[in-house]
């Protein structure tokens, strides 16, 4: 029997026979960015618990859309594959399911394919034998331009109306998967779940709503656990288990130095939420207006409250990631304070003098960005009147239509930069200070989120299929 | 009092791609009280700090969480040519001095 099935017969057993529900269910939140490291000791200390479920996020769209139009991981073969079969391990031995979301950190076919590499080599090193589920997030282009059609995609926060070229343009397109994906694939009978890009909440949530528990607390459970025992005082990348029944549910994490305060608790819906009190997914809303969180004791809490309402119409956010180039960077510091005084204009006069030269006998056909640490490199905000600092670190950015040519561009600004002259210049041997050389290094392709937008879709089943694998 | 020196957590942090949010935790009910009522934290006060026009700022009390949340708009979208600060989780510093 799979760990799926043996799960959900025990829930269905257990709610026959008692009157007021089944019996609590647990859930083991291993890990909220998988690839990263899982501390063994909570984790194991979480499994000593006999969780029913054990769910790891590995992907985001935070960190930015090199990953998703790349299809390259964030995180280390290595030490990926070594938090997999950490998981995998736990999993198999206790017999209960592995969920597990955005797969390789942005969840398109690329990224998923290179965990599925890794799992199916684990199982091999290791001798395991265990029946997978694998859904797919990747969305047809000719799904997402028949939806554009017929006004079934509108754009999230203020982005611009979506195209064809937009879609075209698109080097990968994923939609972020509800708990009714991961429902259907607990449904068939499975040990493990590997999903391409999924809502971070409905890894830890389906398997509680499709085993009878209320929606609204399941999912809010799953929103506080998908980041560990970040929701603790001190926060941190430990396991976290939950318990839920049919009225709410308790956090415990399972490092003894971290407390799950009612304070920190409800602090956490903030996190990375416009709103605190109102999540969407694409089979429903989360309200958490009446959300209520008491202490058990000093390191444990309860949390009643949350509601749920059925979407009347299913919207999936869509995330892709177009190519734009290619990015070289030079970097060079400086220490000369009347350098440091005029940057902003000495700057300009470098570039003027660099498109001169490099577009003599070509279009300018690239984007060249300053950004001085030190002085202004962080802050998005207006600069503010400050005294100027002893030293500053420049970091010259090109973005090219090729690799040959983003470095051209920023070999001939080092050299023009080094070599600047200004009124008041005292040191002639050169402007900058360069910790190694070559100064200037070519980071590859460079891309941008040119779609972020929800899409319309009365087949849910239908965007995320679903293949089952036998190892 | 400055916000510094009495908050528990100021901390930015995308949502999304396109906005980044402040979350703002106090230590107890009666610093949360003081900061929410205070005409400090307004959209008309911090968005001239990040650039921005007012009605594109959010000011979200949670007394539950003994926070305030404000969500801001990025100029740039997290990753674009000229972005600065792809997780956007360096924009909390404007407003550190804020006199409440």
């Amino acid at each position: 029997m799979s760990a799926s099935a043996r799960i959900l017969d025990q829930f269905a057993r257990s709610k026959f026979a008692r009157s007021n529900g089944s019996h609590p269910i647990r859930i083991l939140g291993a890990s909220g960015q998988l690839g990263y490291g899982i501390p063994t000791p909570a984790f194991s200390a979480g499994l000593d618990r006999q969780p029913h479920l054990i769910g790891c996020d590995m992907g985001s769209i935070d960190i930015g859309p090199y990953y998703l139009g790349s299809g390259e991981m964030a995180t280390a073969p290595a030490s990926t594959r070594r938090d997999l079969r950490k998981v995998l391990l736990g999993a198999l031995k206790h017999q209960i399911p592995l969920v597990i979301g955005s797969a390789g950190s942005a969840g398109a076919r690329p990224h998923l394919e290179k965990t599925l590499a890794l799992v199916r080599e684990i199982a091999r090193d290791d001798g395991l034998g265990f029946r997978m589920a694998v859904l797919r997030a990747d969305i047809d282009k000719d799904v997402l331009k028949a939806a554009l059609k017929t006004k079934g995609v509108t754009p999230i926060d203020d982005m611009p109306a979506l195209d064809d070229q937009d879609i075209d343009a698109a080097a990968n397109i994923v939609g972020q998967m509800g708990m009714s994906a991961f429902q259907r694939a607990l449904a068939a009978g499975v040990d493990v779940v590997i999903a391409g890009r999924a809502c971070d909440t409905a890894i830890f949530a389906a398997l509680p709503a499709m085993t009878g528990f209320p929606v609204g607390p399941a999912m809010h459970m799953a929103k506080i656990i998908e980041c560990a025992s970040l929701c603790c005082v001190p926060g941190g990348r430990d396991a976290i288990l939950a318990t839920l029944d049919h009225e709410g549910f308790e956090l415990d994490s399972m490092a003894p130095q971290r407390y799950a305060t009612p304070v920190s608790v409800a602090a956490h819906s903030l996190y990375e939420q416009s709103d605190p009190f109102t999540v969407h997914e694409p089979e429903g809303r989360l309200d958490l207006a009446r959300a209520t969180y008491h202490a058990i004791d000093n390191r444990r809490t309860r949390v009643v409250g949350a509601r749920w309402e059925d979407a009347w119409e299913h919207w999936v956010k869509i995330e892709g990631a177009r190519k734009i180039g290619e990015r070289a960077v030079l970097l060079c510091g400086t220490a000369d304070p009347k350098f440091i005084a005029q940057h902003d204009k000495l700057l300009k006069e470098v570039e003027i003098v660099v498109r001169d030269l490099v577009c003599e006998d070509t279009a300018e056909d690239y984007v060249l960005t300053w950004r001085v640490y030190g002085v202004q490199g962080v802050r998005m905000t207006p600069a503010v009147a400050q005294t100027p600092p002893s030293e500053a670190f420049i970091m010259a950015e090109c973005i090219a239509p090729t690799r040959e040519r983003a470095a051209e561009v920023v070999r001939t600004t080092k050299q023009y930069l080094l070599h600047h002259g200004y009124e008041g210049r005292l040191s002639t041997g050169g402007n900058l200070a360069f910790p190694f050389t070559p100064p200037e290094v070519s980071i590859g392709p460079a891309y941008r989120f040119n779609i972020y937008h929800l899409m319309r879709t009365a087949d849910l089943a239908g965007l995320f299929p679903l293949e089952i694998e036998t190892l | 009092m400055k916000l510094q020196d009495f908050a528990q957590v100021v901390r930015s942090k995308n949502a999304g791609p396109r906005r980044f949010t402040l979350d703002i935790i106090f230590r107890n009910d009666a610093d949360y009280r003081r900061a929410a009522q205070s005409e400090a934290l307004t959209p008309e006060k911090i968005a001239p700090l990040y650039g921005v026009a007012a009605n594109t700022v959010t000011v979200i009390n949670y007394p539950l969480g003994r926070a305030i949340k404000i969500v801001i708009p990025r100029k740039i979208m997290s990753g674009d040519p000229g972005d600065r600060d792809v997780y956007g989780a360096q924009q909390h510093t404007p407003i550190l001095e804020l006199d409440l």
